[in-house]
């Protein structure tokens, strides 16, 4: 938006726009390059080139090559590269025949076989669809639906439980070849394991689906439409179904549906910022201008817009083979990181995994060295499995991350993949694009310079009023100008909105002058309606000024006046005189001097500053009739009256200041990357916080002591603005020490393409990198960061692809509050898996104990996976919903290598101190229970062969009486029903105190996360229901329970909340210490 | 190398922290189990179970009971083959043994013998001579060296129980003909006058009734596996049908006799 009025304005464009010429060619030459052979001379520049065509991080993967420093990883890229290229070259051949540009409008009706008037025959049309297929993008390849499901199927505990499955059915197998009484437990056992990973891999992969649906809807909302000439009739055709040799028509605020070879056109100007990144307008015309299609004006190309103007052409490129369709389907090649949370996760599976594991295979040891035989041992080891194995977690931590993804969704952050919520969280540099995202997207008077003084208008996004003072005459005149000399229009129908929500048709610069003047003066429709304009000179860019000549409203002056605008320097030239509260006064050089001081002060603000001047034109020789023509300028257009500056600005968005001081002090360094000027960047920058008040750059440091740059200690300088220019010829040691040495840090006037170098290097800094674009050649960026962050307003489709995540409102702010979701559930699923993997040493323990101690079964497999998948489900997703200990965004963004997910002290304080705790509670409820019926616990030691023997129906207890098989596999599920309430009421306890790691429960409020409650309520419930209402089936081994027995453990839930609250104690009073070092998770 | 040193310097200090640490950890939380499990104890009288609802009724056992599941196999010309079964017998009835018996008294039969009342109870003498041909006094090898193989059923002990009306064993085959079935005492019954049971440590001398079943198989029935299955009857607050305790109130064995 800025760009786009420039060439107005007082910030020189033209080195810009060269740079982005440069820039096509270079991709273009890339295309060539690689279309042919043999070139190895030429293999760097290739390197060099193709990172700017596309994707890939070459030169730093040569530049390492070349150092001979091949690392595995590095390599494996560099050889994927290479075969990526040879199909490449072999596509793009294709391209290099491109000659439409060169041909006559005749040559190429006979080439695609159409007529410009006729346009083609439907059925022709059809056929070439039917050959060259829809225009549209094709979407980045998807895995099939079934390979999902089946990586579900496999991922995860999965494979321990599969493994744990085909053990029971070998089992089972073995006891029924054996004839053994009771062998369908086995397989019982084993169906129900399998159908719990069946079970939550269906989960994970409907919410995968889910997630992925939201976005597929996303980028189907707008179907787009083109206007096509075929049977020699206009119509309206959705823009896929458009083939090559149609003829379409395109006009103002069209998107170009397909690559276009214009055969006429009219004041046709494109905005190639989707294919460059650079929103300012081209003109079009029919005119063969240069040998390179890209560079050349008659092509129009896929996806960009149509700024102003109508144009018809010739498609020559449909779909994929659109110059767009190559880059996007070249981006999707890149490969997607792993993002850190899935990182996290494969680390906490594989401990777990690696813990059940060992313990399992050790205890096999022991079992087949205790003379055990091979089949129990083998049961042994599947209930070790199984009790080691969080079956429900991987589905809670999925639960978790889409609440937590739908309550971004909510503050307008849409997340694609549901494990970019806790990357965000991760963020420690944010690269943000300025416009849109830092700026509200659009032109905004920001000062204003009358009287000799310069006045500051209000910026915000619901001004309503401008406080400024408004008494001077000469801001009268002003208005005028403002108001008359000015083609922008509004929308009708827009009465009821508010004016700076309006739509209007006009440049950026217009508009924000037209609503400038509407909020002050109200109805400048009706101002214009009163002043009739007779003649005008719209804006080119060789006057450098727009005209207009009007009739006045005041009905007794019949004087015309003539208002003009334009860059203030060419206006100035034609004024002689100035006004000055009202009266003009003559334009002497302390005037002039006067107006070099605020141009330059306003233009240093980054500001694009407009000159204001009128003449009304005398009565006598401009009478009533005089015909007014513009070609011959039969008006006087010098010697006039300059009036005031006004200049203007794409104002910060009023939440971003508060934005970035909030990541300031979340320790995330954000970095503005902008295609703008940096002068304007730099002044945004400022005025946002990027550059704190107090920061200087080399060149403000230089400009303060009044030396030379290059004498300037370069780690004095905080700030760094760094031009697009000089990053190109930078090396990666140059770039790395810049981002490492100073923390404040804006590049401007960069490509797309050096975002991508940009990212890099925020990445070998170790950062987790955030990103944020809308062009489709910001899309290797998007791809190549950790988290890559779409506009949803401003965005491309590519873009939003390549994304993880789609900003709705293209609000940095919104980021900030992402990054705080993000953060939080990180600490939340912290105690999720502490309070997941606590009850799994309360589960393992019995195993152990009635392996070496030979007791009777405490806990059977069966009742374990009640307690996984059962009471534990909800408490743990209530987790989710609990609110942060203190300010997350006070602290440093986590450290990818050091703040694991699941720390040793996360798992040393479950397992071995509070899942110890557990077990002890339990097993004393255990002990009661069958101390109360009769077995005291020295006569439990070392009973295990006998008590399970089937033919032994005289058991004898420690009072003399005697039980059947079945009398005391009875009293061993009610062992079962008893250990499964110790479990869930301690559990109760260990959900309490997961609550906090840090402060103390009645800190945080025991009451504050309601949901907490559900849980716990829940989990009493299902135990409750389990006991009572289910005691009766048999197969779940459930009995009813005397009540009291609910009550055994109790005593070491308080325990475990006290002792926790005495570690939570220690570690606040004692920070830094041995303790706070070794008990803090 | 040099690392070395500090590291050992800095990591035994913490090594030995954290070992003394759960040194006292788990010797609170095994002195915090002992201290629950001995109260919990406390609670416990040493006479009689604080429930005994999982064992109301009882359950049925045989002896001699053989290591493959219940299931007789011997040659009644090998002694060799029932060998254990006689010493398994002999075994469980020297309990029974006159001499072991002479602190019992005689009670009266037909009668629940009731002591609550009484600190020191008296147990019931059973005399082994009541068991007839299978006693063993006759026949060293109760029977199995002429065919007649003799099985003793008891009924589990089960503190307090009373049964009502007039409990006996009875014994069927399902191939009929095959056996003949005698019992001792006759008719299979079991006295009251043994009843109730006080415990194992009040009731130090209890021994439980018991019916001895002596299986006179036909002689051309040899070879063939028999399926006997014992039940007790003439009782009603003594279950003998339940669907999943195969052996409440009942037993089923086999026996295979070969010449």
């Amino acid at each position: 938006m800025v760009k786009e009025a420039s060439e107005m304005g007082s910030t020189n464009s033209s080195s810009k726009a060269w740079h982005v010429v440069y820039k096509i060619i270079k991709i273009w030459n890339v295309m060539i390059i690689e279309a042919v052979p043999d070139v190895h001379h030429n293999t760097k520049t290739l390197f060099l080139l193709q990172k700017k065509s596309d994707v890939y991080s070459v030169e730093d993967l040569w530049d390492k090559r070349s150092r001979k420093t091949d690392i595995g990883d590095e390599e494996e890229k560099y050889k994927d590269l290479k075969g990526n290229k040879k199909k490449k070259a072999e596509d793009l051949k294709k391209e290099v025949e491109l000659d439409d540009h060169k041909l006559s409008a005749s040559e190429l009706e006979e080439k695609y076989g159409t007529s410009v008037n006729k346009g083609l025959s439907s059925a022709r049309a059809a056929e070439i669809l039917a050959r060259d297929g829809p225009n549209s993008l094709t979407p980045p390849k998807a895995t099939p639906e079934i390979v999902k499901f089946l990586k579900q199927m496999v991922g995860g505990f999965s494979i321990l439980l599969w493994i744990g499955a085909v053990f029971s059915w070998i089992s089972f197998g073995i006891q029924l070849a054996q004839g053994a009484e009771s062998p369908f437990d086995n397989l019982y056992l084993g169906v129900v394991l399998a159908l719990v990973v069946i079970l939550t891999g269906i989960f994970a992969y409907y919410q995968e689906a889910k997630s992925t649906n939201i976005m597929a809807s996303f980028s189907k909302m707008i179907p787009q439409q083109a206007l096509v000439i075929r049977d020699a009739e206009k119509k309206e055709l959705p823009a896929d179904q458009l083939v090559v040799g149609d003829i379409v028509e395109i006009k103002g605020g069209d998107r170009i549906p397909a690559d276009i070879r214009l055969i006429f056109t009219q004041g046709c100007k494109v905005d190639n910022s989707s294919l460059t990144g650079e929103s300012e307008p081209q003109s079009r015309s029919c005119d063969f201008t240069h040998e390179n299609p890209l560079e050349t004006r008659n092509i129009a190309f896929y996806s960009t817009t149509c700024v102003e103007g109508t144009a018809t052409g010739i498609v020559i490129n449909t779909g994929d083979r659109t110059v767009i369709g190559r880059i996007a389907s070249l981006t999707s090649g890149v490969g997607n990181e792993k993002t850190p949370i899935a990182i996290e996760i494969e680390h906490f599976v594989y401990l777990v995994a690696g813990v059940a594991i060992s313990i399992g295979v050790l205890f096999f040891i022991i079992s087949v060295s205790m003379r055990y035989k091979i089949l129990d041992s083998i049961i042994f080891l599947i209930g070790i499995i199984v009790a080691n194995v969080p079956e429900g977690l991987l589905a809670t931590v999925t639960v978790s991350l889409s609440l937590t993804a739908k309550r971004m969704a909510k503050k307008n952050c849409l997340v694609k993949n549901l494990e970019a919520v806790e990357t965000l969280g991760s963020t420690s540099i944010i690269c943000s694009d300025k416009t849109g995202t830092l700026t509200q997207n659009r032109m905004t008077v920001a000062h204003l310079w009358f009287d000799n003084q310069i006045y500051s208008a209000d910026t915000s996004e619901d001004q309503t009023t401008q406080p400024f003072d408004q008494s001077s005459p000469s801001w009268t005149a002003l208005s005028k100008i403002v108001t008359l000399c000015n083609r922008a229009e509004f929308r009708p129908g827009q009465e009821n909105l508010p004016i700076m929500k309006r739509v209007v048709v006009g440049d950026a610069s217009e508009t924000a002058l037209l609503k400038f003047a509407e909020v002050i003066l109200g109805d400048v429709m009706s101002i214009r309606a009163r002043n009739r304009k007779v003649a005008e000179i719209p804006f080119n860019s060789t006057n450098k000024f727009q005209l207009s000549i009007h009739e006045t409203d005041d009905p007794n002056d019949k004087r015309f006046l003539l208002v003009m605008k334009g860059a203030p320097e060419r206006i100035l030239e034609r004024c002689s005189t100035i006004m000055i509260n009202g009266k003009e006064e003559p334009l002497d050089s302390e005037k002039a001097e006067a107006f070099q001081t605020a141009y330059m002060e306003l233009g240093g603000l980054g500001e694009r500053v407009l000159g204001f001047c009128h003449l009304y034109l005398p009565e006598d020789e401009f009478p009533d009739t005089y015909p007014f023509d513009t070609d011959s300028m039969n008006f006087p257009t010098s010697n006039l009256c300059f009036v005031g500056l006004l200049s203007m600005i794409d104002p910060p968005r009023s939440t971003v200041p508060d934005a970035v001081s909030k990541c300031r002090s979340a320790g995330i360094k954000v970095i503005m990357v902008t295609g703008d000027h940096p002068i304007t960047a730099k002044a945004i920058a400022k005025s946002v916080g990027i550059i704190s008040a107090t920061s200087e750059t080399v060149e403000d440091i230089a400009k303060r002591l009044n030396i030379p740059v290059e004498q300037v200690n370069r780690r004095e300088a905080t700030a760094a603005v760094v031009n697009g220019m000089e990053l190109k010829d930078m090396s990666l040691q140059q770039l790395d020490e810049i981002l490492c040495n100073h923390s404040e840090i804006v590049f401007a006037r960069t490509s797309p393409q050096q975002k991508l170098i940009i990212v890099e290097g925020c990445q070998r800094q170790g950062a987790v990198v955030a990103v944020t674009g809308d062009g489709v050649n910001d899309s290797p960026a998007l791809k190549k960061a950790d988290i890559g962050i779409a506009m949803g307003i401003a965005g491309s489709d590519a873009a939003k692809n390549a994304a993880d995540m789609v900003l709705l409102d293209d609000n940095f702010a919104s980021i900030v509050t992402g990054v705080e979701e993000g953060r939080l559930i990180f600490d939340n699923l912290k105690k999720t898996i502490a309070y997941t993997l606590t009850k799994n040493i309360a589960e393992l323990c019995p195993f152990l104990i009635y392996i070496i101690a030979s007791i009777p079964m405490p806990i059977g497999t069966i009742t374990i996976l009640f307690i996984d998948l059962g009471t534990d489900i909800i408490p743990s997703v209530a987790l989710a919903y609990e609110k942060a200990e203190s300010d997350i965004m006070n602290r440093r963004p986590r450290n990818k290598r050091k703040d694991r997910l699941v720390n040793e002290q996360l798992a040393v304080y479950s397992y071995l101190q509070i899942g110890i705790m557990q077990s002890v509670g339990a097993f004393i409820t255990y002990f009661t229970v069958y101390a109360e019926q009769g077995f005291l616990p020295s006569t439990l030691l070392g009973v295990r062969v006998d008590w399970e023997n089937n033919a032994i129906n005289d058991f004898e207890d420690s009072y003399g009486q005697q039980w059947t098989k079945y009398q005391r596999m009875y009293l061993q599920w009610t062992g079962y029903t008893a250990f499964f309430v110790s479990i869930t009421i301690q559990q109760v306890a260990d959900l309490i105190i997961r609550k906090t790691r840090r402060n103390s429960i009645f800190q945080q409020g025991l009451f504050r996360n309601k949901v907490i409650w559900v849980g716990i309520f829940s989990q009493i419930g299902i135990a409750l229901i389990l006991t009572y209402g289910l005691g009766h089936v048999t197969a779940l081994n459930f009995t009813p329970l005397r009540f009291q027995y609910w009550f055994v453990a109790v005593p070491f839930a308080i325990l475990i909340w006290v002792y926790d609250e005495v570690r939570k104690l220690f570690i606040r009073r004692y920070p830094g210490s041995w303790w706070d070092k070794n008990m803090y998770y | 190398m040099k690392n070395y040193k500090s590291l050992k310097q800095v990591k035994l200090p913490r090594v030995g922290l954290i070992l003394l640490f759960y040194l006292v950890f788990y010797g609170f939380l095994a002195a915090l189990f002992t201290f629950t499990m001995w109260v919990m104890l406390q609670t416990l009288s040493s006479d009689i179970p604080k429930y005994r609802d999982r064992i109301s009724s009882p359950g049925l056992m045989i002896s001699p009971k053989p290591d493959t599941a219940l299931e007789f196999y011997f040659n009644k010309s090998d002694a060799q083959s029932y060998a254990e079964y006689v010493s398994t017998l002999r075994k469980f009835l020297e309990s029974y043994d006159d001499s072991k018996q002479s602190q019992n008294i005689n009670c009266t039969p037909g009668r629940i013998f009731d002591q609550n009342d009484v600190a020191v109870k008296k147990a019931c003498r059973f005399n082994l001579s009541e068991l007839g041909q299978c006693s063993g006094k006759e026949d060293k090898t109760f029977g199995y060296s002429k065919g007649t193989p003799c099985v003793l059923v008891k009924m589990n002990r089960i503190i307090g129980l009373k049964p009502e009306g007039e409990p006996r064993i009875h014994c069927t085959s399902k191939e009929e003909g095959m056996v003949e079935i005698n019992y001792f005492p006759p008719e299979g019954l079991i006295d009251l006058m043994y009843f109730p049971y006080y415990g194992k440590s009040l009731h130090a001398h209890y021994l439980q009734p018991l019916v001895a079943v002596q299986l006179a198989i036909n002689s051309n029935s040899t070879k063939e596996e028999i399926a006997i299955e014992c039940k007790i009857l003439g009782s009603p607050n003594l279950k003998n049908e339940d669907d999943r305790d195969k052996f409440l109130g009942r037993i089923a064995f086999k026996v295979q006799m070969t010449e």
